[in-house]
């Protein structure tokens, strides 16, 4: 993730700026292993975003659980978040990272009413 | 001092105390019954030549039925100024399971001694603060030992349940595509 911010890959050009609380945020990702300790806080996080809000659920852990299969660790964070887009991967690679942004932006572009007044 | 004589000085002064020496690749293990180790672990640390200085890990081992007595705690001591270490060993019964804390002479047992709690319900008496380091407080059970189920109790944890509760009952305010 931080590889895709920085200037190798750049984000920034994309329009896809990070900022330091999920109340600014349109969206989150969720990088990493989500243990049932962290759980909470992640979803807290989540509530404190303003609508409309998207969830990117980045590498194996995050989308599954991963190799991790124990009684620690959440088997997914969509058990407890909406997840919009899963990246797979051990890590994923920055190419992956983006193209699942890009797929956000494409799915979010395809939405009709959710961002006019009526909805 | 080489590892061997720190064994053999520890046999010395403490000869009831040592049940058992045994080199591997260089490295001397030392195994201790529990009773007297912090008087161990001082004379280690006090005295001039031997001047272990420096704890590096406190562990517990879980030796389900492959010993008489079921947990272990591992001490791995060196010190800085003479370059020397020495790993010691204190068995712990599993109907006894408690031991002196070390925290008095080296403050950084804190922590190791508290994730040995935490994982194998090792009691550390004395201990400062002796509480679950890694684990949520109201969990149940030490996962590391070896009859824990892997994947958890059938029971879901309470906070980790409360959060699949909330998930669900916020569900309904979430926005769905229209005709999904």
């Amino acid at each position: 993730m931080m590889t895709t911010g920085s200037s190798h890959y750049d984000l920034d050009r994309m329009g896809i700026i990070f900022r330091g609380s999920p109340r600014q945020a349109d969206f989150m990702i969720v990088a990493g292993t989500v243990t049932k300790k962290m759980s909470e806080i992640v979803r807290r996080v989540y509530d404190q975003m303003p609508e409309p809000r998207y969830v990117v659920s980045m590498g194996s852990c995050a989308c599954s659980g991963g190799i991790f299969n124990t009684y620690s660790t959440v088997q997914g964070c969509d058990t407890f978040v909406p997840v919009d887009i899963y990246v797979p991967g051990c890590p994923p690679r920055p190419e992956a990272l983006m193209e699942g942004i890009i797929k956000l932006q494409e799915k979010i572009r395809a939405e009709h009413f959710r961002w006019s007044r009526w909805r | 001092m080489e590892p061997l004589e720190i064994a053999e000085n520890i046999r010395e002064k403490f000869p009831e105390e040592v049940l058992d020496v045994r080199e591997f690749r260089g490295q001397v293990s030392v195994t201790l019954r529990k009773d007297r180790i912090l008087d161990v672990c001082r004379h280690l640390h006090d005295s001039p030549d031997l001047f272990c200085d420096y704890l590096v890990d406190v562990c517990g081992v879980d030796y389900l039925g492959r010993k008489e007595k079921r947990f272990e705690v591992v001490y791995h001591l060196y010190s800085i100024r003479h370059r020397h270490s020495v790993r010691l060993k204190a068995e712990v019964p599993e109907q006894d399971a408690e031991i002196d804390s070390v925290t008095s002479i080296w403050a950084g047992a804190n922590w190791h001694e508290r994730e040995a709690f935490d994982l194998y319900g090792i009691t550390f008496k004395g201990h400062p603060d002796h509480r679950r380091i890694l684990l949520p407080e109201d969990w149940e059970g030490h996962p590391l030992r070896k009859d824990y189920p892997v994947k958890g109790p059938e029971k879901e944890w309470s906070g980790f349940q409360d959060v699949l509760d909330r998930a669900k009952r916020f569900h309904e305010f979430e926005w769905h595509e229209p005709g999904e």
